[in-house]
């Protein structure tokens, strides 16, 4: 094994790049001529990869990807091992189904980041498009495993679907987070959009900022959770991501629902009193 | 061999193998999470008669614990692997589950070995319960009146030894007593070690079996009894007038030895004859802690 491999985007791309049958986490096998001819399919066809990216370094688990690559989509697909590093803005469905290893994105990341991801973790330091950690078009299950981190904010429906896992959102959240949630846990810093948690069946969303509770939630009670505790620290701790005066004070408002299904969910919206 | 007057006799202690599991239990404040502690630990000092041994091993600060709060790390020991769940379950689920702000999580978490124990104590939901997954592992959030109880799902599980000890042979009850609680004062902060009798030490240690009945499977170790020293084949020296034991289970036989060699030198002096300790004739446990072999090593 030696240093990272590198890859660098010769200039932004012209056309849509589909890079989701590219397996990062193979490289640590691969010599530099093998990774070269890894194939990416750029408008109509594959191409080498050697045609879109130079590559420097060869045989490593860890691989930095470099440039402007909002054209470029499904980033780190089917990642299982290893740590793959986007610096620049990613496109679509980064770390779609990914199953392992560490994603990060120092840059903004676009539609469906982490779609349908069953592990490992995805760290955007940006903002995320729609549908982060949620189910794809016409999909039952969003996020099944894993943690997502999102440093910046997250666009609409965050999680829908989610299945299991964790999405931490350090800034707001767009509307519909959460929605139809399976089970897992969305939390999120800064403001949630409206229609948060609808149609959940079990999941938890940790709202730390203001969020306007659906119409099908009902109140139980203002106490402080255990999990908060040890999920705020886990946070703080493993991902940096500090949750502030909520981390150590406050009390959490609790709403079961949403009762117009199966009710085994909560809204838990942190209040300073 | 001689320290401060006090002889070391040319004998061993004899320990034997067994389960262990680290529970880390945290509350709101160092109250609750001792009255859990003291409970969890309660009534767990030989599993001739409590089918487990247990102890606090380490008081700890907000900054060691998983949630952030006040805690204490407790072993806890079986004989037998099938046995340590079923104790744990009982144990948390009617001390730590019981208490006001109390959570409970693994202690070992390198351990390969893996325990249910939320797995189990979750059915005390009713169905309300709730899983969730950080960092890998499955916690259970079950619904109490008080708010909720978080449990870990698995407990790692290691193989440890049980029955260290080492016997005070002392000229009084005064002089056994002192030497026990200087013992036990140097003992207590080491690192891996409890000492699951009450104080951390054993008036009433006992030999294998009974002279008069067939099912007792322990009964008083009259070799050391001063009392006995007329009617039976006593193991005292002259001068004895009382002994008091330290038993000391471990997470290893180093942590052992380590706190062998440190409890044994805090007893020594005047008032002290000698030092022995508790054994089968080698014939019962796999792990033999020799006196002099220790005392002749350097302090930890």
């Amino acid at each position: 094994m030696s240093g990272a491999v590198v890859l660098t985007a010769r200039g932004a791309q012209d056309t849509t790049v589909d890079a989701g049958e590219l397996r990062f986490d193979r490289f640590a096998e691969l010599g530099a001529a093998e990774i070269e001819r890894q194939t990416i399919w750029a408008g109509a066809g594959p191409v080498p990869l050697a045609e879109l990216f130079t590559v420097r370094g060869q045989r490593s688990a860890q691989v930095r990807v470099v440039g402007d690559l909002r054209r470029v989509e499904r980033l780190g697909a089917g990642h299982q091992s290893g740590e793959l590093t986007i610096e620049g803005p990613a496109g679509r469905e980064v770390g779609l189904r990914m199953r392992g290893g560490r994603i990060t994105v120092l840059g903004n990341a676009g539609w469906g980041a982490g779609l349908e991801m069953a592990g490992g973790v995805l760290d955007v330091a940006g903002d995320t498009g729609p549908r982060a950690g949620a189910a794809g078009p016409g999909a039952k299950r969003g996020m099944t495993g894993g943690e997502m981190i999102v440093r910046g904010s997250a666009g609409p429906e965050a999680g829908a679907s989610m299945r299991r896992g964790l999405l931490a959102v350090a800034g707001d959240a767009g509307p519909g987070a959460g929605r139809a949630t399976i089970a897992g846990t969305v939390v999120v810093f800064g403001a949630t959009g409206g229609d948060a948690g609808q149609w959940s069946k079990r999941g938890s969303l940790m709202a730390l900022g203001s969020v306007s509770i659906p119409a099908t939630y009902r109140y139980a009670c203002t106490y402080r959770p255990q999990y908060a505790n040890l999920l705020l620290r886990y946070l703080e701790e493993r991902h940096r991501l500090p949750a502030g005066r909520a981390r150590h004070t406050g009390l959490f408002r609790r709403y079961s629902g949403d009762l117009a299904e199966l009710g085994a969910g909560e809204i838990l919206a942190w209040t300073a009193e | 061999m001689l320290i401060r007057g006090t002889l070391i006799e040319d004998t061993f202690a004899e320990a034997f193998t067994m389960r262990v599991a680290r529970l880390i239990v945290t509350g709101a404040s160092p109250r609750w999470v001792n009255a859990a502690a003291l409970k969890l630990t309660g009534f767990a000092t030989s599993v001739i008669g409590c089918k487990c041994e247990a102890g606090i091993e380490h008081i700890l600060e907000p900054g060691e614990t998983p949630d952030g709060r006040p805690g204490v790390s407790v072993l806890f020991m079986t004989m037998g692997k099938d046995d340590l769940p079923k104790r744990l379950i009982e144990r948390v689920g009617q001390t730590v589950l019981t208490c006001p702000t109390t959570a409970c999580f693994d202690g070992l978490p390198d351990a390969p070995d893996r325990v249910g124990v939320g797995s189990s104590l979750r059915y005390f939901g009713d169905g309300f319960q709730a899983s969730k997954v950080l960092g890998g592992e499955r916690f259970w959030r079950i619904p109490v009146m008080e708010g909720e109880f978080l449990v870990q799902e698995k407990f790692g599980m290691l193989k440890a030894v049980g029955g260290g000890n080492f016997l005070i042979l002392a000229r009084s009850a005064g002089a056994a007593l002192a030497a026990s609680e200087a013992a036990v004062d140097v003992m207590d902060p080491l690192p891996g070690i409890i000492m699951p009798f009450p104080g951390g030490v054993v008036r009433s240690g006992s030999k294998v079996g009974s002279r008069r009945s067939k099912t007792m499977i322990a009964s008083t170790n009259d070799a050391f009894c001063p009392t006995l020293r007329a009617v039976t084949a006593t193991a005292l020296p002259e001068g004895v007038n009382s002994v008091l034991e330290i038993v000391i289970n471990g997470l290893d036989a180093p942590a052992i030895s380590r706190a062998m060699r440190a409890g044994i030198d805090a007893a020594c002096g005047p008032d002290i004859v000698a030092i022995s300790a508790g054994n089968y004739g080698g014939k019962l446990g796999p792990h033999h802690f020799h006196l002099r072999k220790i005392m002749s090593e350097p302090p930890a």
